[in-house]
């Protein structure tokens, strides 16, 4: 590729740089204004004394700074609903921003406009965006209407650990500033459900597909063809995720380019003429657009997608950089948060990758006499997989290692069953008889499909997770691929840095695995809302974890969502022994995704299961960890830390319903290492804390973890005293319905003299010991506070 | 014929295309069985569900002793019978249940609560410990309040 045929790159590069830098550095806008100023006055003065370059580098910082404009958050309108004083809960009128999505059996989420706040009788004016979960049964409404409800609002919160996905950052970027609960019976249409016609169109080919194909496949077939995944099974998801090719369920350029490129050819094919075909190819793209929405990847690829069109229809030739790069300054200048979106960086970086890459892998592969079109798919699919790794890795800690093979099957596959699928939709139009006939046709394509995506699934390393890669490794990655062209001119210098870039990309990458370890104990109690998860790292190596969380059909599974991106950026593989305090699903339930996806050793539990747990059971069972129940008394090495049970005690024989209920048989670990311990008490209440006093078990600890996330039935004045810690910390969620932790227990904490820490307000609690003193970081804020241990203490 | 190559192609395509839909179609008609199973090839079925009596464990070999003293479920126990879901009403029990303390059964047995109710109330006593007063029903799914008004007289809460 020449550079000269692409003039917008520099330009486009330049304007995202400047709308990254808002992230790194906030320079106030009336700075950045001045400092454009300057630039165009530069630039012009330089032009007009005839010098060319240092005119074209103004120009570039004048983009940036552009750019840096564009993404400076505009000041919030003054009748914004985030500026108005909220009572607990509100009446709120809008129009609903797009269809509403069931994400459980009772959940909706609508994304609401809202245009009015009903403050006794009067209504008064608001603006901005909610985003609303509703509970229960919602009445049938769709986009564009217009529906009155009562709400609890509140700023997102996200959970607030090492490494941890920004929610509220994402929700800022979508324009949403609070969320929204309520019930759903509160939910009144004001206006009748009369959505604008893409919204129609949508609605009718999900309904065809459906009439006519058996439930998996229309759902594959909703989301291949107009991106609507909610019907799809979370196991096929996740096939398709194992597989590296879930960018087909994602509508895509891909989409986009073979409905453009078949409605041209048949076109052509059937002899219309040349201007009238471009024109109908045009209007398919914009109409499929509309109907499919406004993501990224739809918008660039119609972008470019309309240019090629242009460019055939004045006979010119088109650059896809060029077009590329177009694509990215105009979508940033619509939406510049966008940039940060994993959906746009993917959509762009495979697409740049496809471009820049295939070109000189295609003369590769055809050098060692492939047949020419196995050359050019095998290129097309490893240069997208070599540009979206990093995107991949820094998102997701996924490497997909069986992508490049499943993608020249899956993509043929996925390309015609889309062009059958929309020709069967078009069918439906005409008769229901041959849209059906189409329908079965494509029926077995989709078999087909999910056969192979399945195949490609079951491959032991198909998938293997990595710790997010730093700038550095990003940086070096990007130069190796950027010299890729240049390798067959033969200089040996290229080849040197080549080798170089890939060499320290390699290298930064595996750093995380063989550093050294500082000799430090490591305790992390992770936020993962309501629920326990609590990470131990001994400095020999061994991981222990403590219960994995909330998870359940109903909610967020925090096991997938946070405890599997904090352990793969640790980075983990391997834990050797994972702990399950007692069977509640605030403490169970992420541990079925921890023992699905990490290798664990040892499995210790209190041995009571109790129904509505039966997933993670079956993920415990399948595993092949060394499953140990536990009772009081026993004692187990981690590494250097020694391990002590204290309850339960083992006099309630596991097939009898424990006599106080679940709570008071929590496993209650003791961790000692040099002059550090730490009480687990998992969700263990008064009348469990009454038997340990009672069995003289060794609970003084410098660190005690709160029984029941603060309940307060637990931390008895008798218990806290025993234990004598210093330092408290509990594990309990923003705004529970709990109301845990309670002022009672809180109350008791600060008279007993402890430090208390709360994973609702701090985010993670880390503390880091070796052995002669002990730092605590307040994840969330920063702050770090330090303790000496008093070697007096243990004695 | 005035057919060019690559509109013969596209026909050939199409014609070949409603082929295998209308053999589909009639395979799929005379075998829906096979049909049905081929369809679900990657489904998995969901686990069994966990019976109320938790089973007996094999003891960690480092502690045989102690364990051995403590948990006395290692001989094989005569099948217990399952939550009995009694369609008729049960004899009416003039003492209020202690909804803290009454098993899972025993709430099955109110008037009103099948077993499915039952069971998300223990999860809810399991999950707050302990129910202040019968104020903690409220909010369950499935116990609107006309059926907790109902409720109120035949349960309690024990401390």
């Amino acid at each position: 590729m020449r550079w000269q045929e692409a003039p917008l790159v520099p330009l486009a590069a330049a304007f995202a740089l400047g709308i990254c830098s808002t992230s790194w550095a906030a320079a106030p806008t009336s700075w950045i204004l001045v400092a454009g100023a300057t630039l165009l006055t530069l630039a012009a003065c330089a032009l007009a004394l005839g010098r060319e370059r240092v005119a074209l580098a103004g120009l570039l910082a004048l983009a940036a700074a552009l750019g840096a404009l564009r993404a400076a958050s505009e000041p919030l309108p003054a009748d914004h609903i985030a500026r108005v004083a909220l009572g607990p809960l509100v009446s709120v009128e809008g129009r609903l921003a797009e269809e509403p999505v069931s994400w459980a059996a009772d959940r909706t989420r609508l994304l609401l406009d809202a245009d009015g706040l009903r403050d006794g009788p009067d209504l008064r004016p608001v603006s901005g965006r909610l985003q609303v979960t509703l509970y229960g049964e919602i009445a049938p409404v769709g986009e564009g209407q217009r529906v009155a409800l009562e709400l609890k609002l509140s700023r997102p919160r996200g959970f607030k650990n090492p490494g941890a996905f920004d929610y509220p950052g994402f929700l800022r970027r979508e324009g949403i500033l609070l969320v929204g609960s309520g019930r759903a019976e509160s939910l009144v249409a004001l206006t009748a459900d009369d959505p604008p016609w893409p919204v129609r169109v949508k609605r009718w080919a999900v309904a065809t597909i459906g009439a006519h194909l058996p439930e998996t496949s229309a759902a594959l077939m909703a989301g291949l063809l107009l991106g609507e995944k909610t019907g799809l099974s979370p196991e096929a998801s996740e096939a398709f995720r194992r597989a590296g090719v879930y960018h087909i369920l994602a509508v895509s350029g891909f989409n986009v380019a073979l409905l453009a490129s078949s409605v041209f050819f048949v076109l052509l094919t059937l002899g219309i003429p040349r201007r009238a075909t471009v024109v109908v190819a045009a209007t398919a793209l914009i109409g499929f657009a509309l109907v499919v929405g406004g993501q990224a990847s739809v918008l660039r690829a119609t972008v470019m997608g309309l240019l090629l069109l242009a460019a055939t229809l004045l006979d010119r030739e088109s650059q896809l950089m060029n077009a590329l790069a177009l694509a990215v300054l105009a979508l940033l200048a619509w939406r510049p948060g966008d940039l940060g979106e994993p959906g746009f960086q993917l959509s762009f970086a495979a697409t740049a990758g496809i471009i820049y890459l295939t070109p000189t892998v295609t003369d590769w592969l055809s050098g060692w006499s492939w047949p020419k079109w196995l050359a050019t798919s095998a290129a097309v699919s490893l240069a997208a997989q070599a540009a979206v790794t990093p995107v991949m890795l820094a998102h997701f800690n996924q490497l997909s290692l069986i992508g490049v093979a499943a993608n020249l099957i899956v993509v043929p596959l996925a390309a015609v069953a889309t062009t059958l699928g929309m020709l069967a939709l078009l069918a439906a139009l005409a008769s229901v008889v041959a849209a059906d006939i189409l329908f079965q046709a494509l029926w077995l394509l989709l078999l087909a499909l999910r056969a192979s995506v399945w195949a490609a699934a079951q491959v032991p390393v198909a998938m293997v997770h990595l710790p997010a890669p730093g700038w550095a490794a990003i940086a070096s990655w990007c130069a190796a691929l950027a010299l890729v062209p240049y390798l067959n001119g033969a200089r040996r210098w290229v080849r040197g840095a080549e080798l170089a870039c890939c060499g320290l990309a390699l290298a930064l990458s595996l750093w995380p695995w063989v550093r050294p370890g500082d000799g430090n104990l490591r305790v992390t109690f992770l936020d993962v809302g309501q629920g326990d998860a609590i990470l131990v790292e001994v400095p020999e190596g061994p991981r222990l974890l403590v219960d994995g969380g909330p998870a359940g059909a109903q909610r967020l599974d925090v096991g997938e969502r946070v405890l599997a991106p904090f352990l793969w950026n640790l980075p983990t593989a391997r834990l050797d022994a994972v702990t399950l305090s007692h069977p509640d699903s605030d403490h169970s339930g992420g541990l079925r995704a921890v023992l699905t996806r990490f290798r664990v050793r040892e499995f210790w539990e209190n041995g009571r299961w109790i129904s509505g747990t039966e997933d993670t059971l079956r993920a415990v069972e399948r595993s092949g960890a060394c499953r140990r129940t536990l009772v009081a008394g026993q004692r187990l090495w981690l590494g250097s830390a020694l391990l002590t049970v204290l309850n339960p005690d083992g006099t309630r024989p596991l097939d009898e319903p424990p006599l106080w209920g679940q709570n008071e048989e929590s496993l209650v670990l003791r961790l000692d290492w040099r002059g550090f311990s730490l009480l687990l008490t998992g969700d263990l209440g008064a009348p469990g804390e009454e038997r340990l006093l009672a069995s003289h078990a060794p609970v003084r600890a410098l660190v005690l973890k709160v029984g029941h996330h603060g309940s307060r039935y637990s931390s008895t004045e008798e218990f806290l005293s025993a234990t004598r810690a210093a330092v408290a910390v509990i594990s309990v969620g923003a705004r529970n319905p709990f109301r845990h932790p309670t002022p009672e227990a809180l109350g008791r904490l600060e008279a007993a003299g402890a430090r208390i820490y709360r994973t609702d307000r701090d985010g993670a609690v880390i503390l880091e010991t070796d052995g002669t003193t002990l730092s605590i970081t307040r994840w969330a804020s920063g702050v770090v506070d330090h303790l000496a241990l008093d070697p007096e203490r243990g004695s | 014929m005035s057919y060019s190559r690559a509109q013969l192609k596209l026909l050939l395509l199409l014609a070949g295309i409603f082929l295998a839909g209308l053999g589909v179609r009639e395979w799929r008609a005379d075998f829906p069985a096979a049909a049905e199973r081929l369809e679900r090839f990657d489904h998995e079925d969901p686990p069994p569900p966990i019976p109320p009596a938790p089973r007996s464990r094999t003891a960690p070999r480092w502690a045989a002793a102690r364990v051995e003293a403590t948990v006395p479920a290692l001989a094989p126990q005569p099948p217990r019978p399952r939550t009995a879901i009694a369609p008729a009403p049960a004899p009416a029990d003039p003492r209020p249940l202690d909804i803290n303390h009454a098993s899972l059964d025993e709430i099955a047995r109110l008037p009103g609560v099948g077993p499915g109710l039952a069971r998300r109330i223990v999860e809810e006593r399991e999950r707050l410990g302990r129910f202040d007063s019968t104020e903690g029903l409220r909010g369950i799914l499935g116990l609107g309040p006309k059926k907790l008004a109902a409720l109120r007289e035949h349960v309690t809460v024990g401390e």
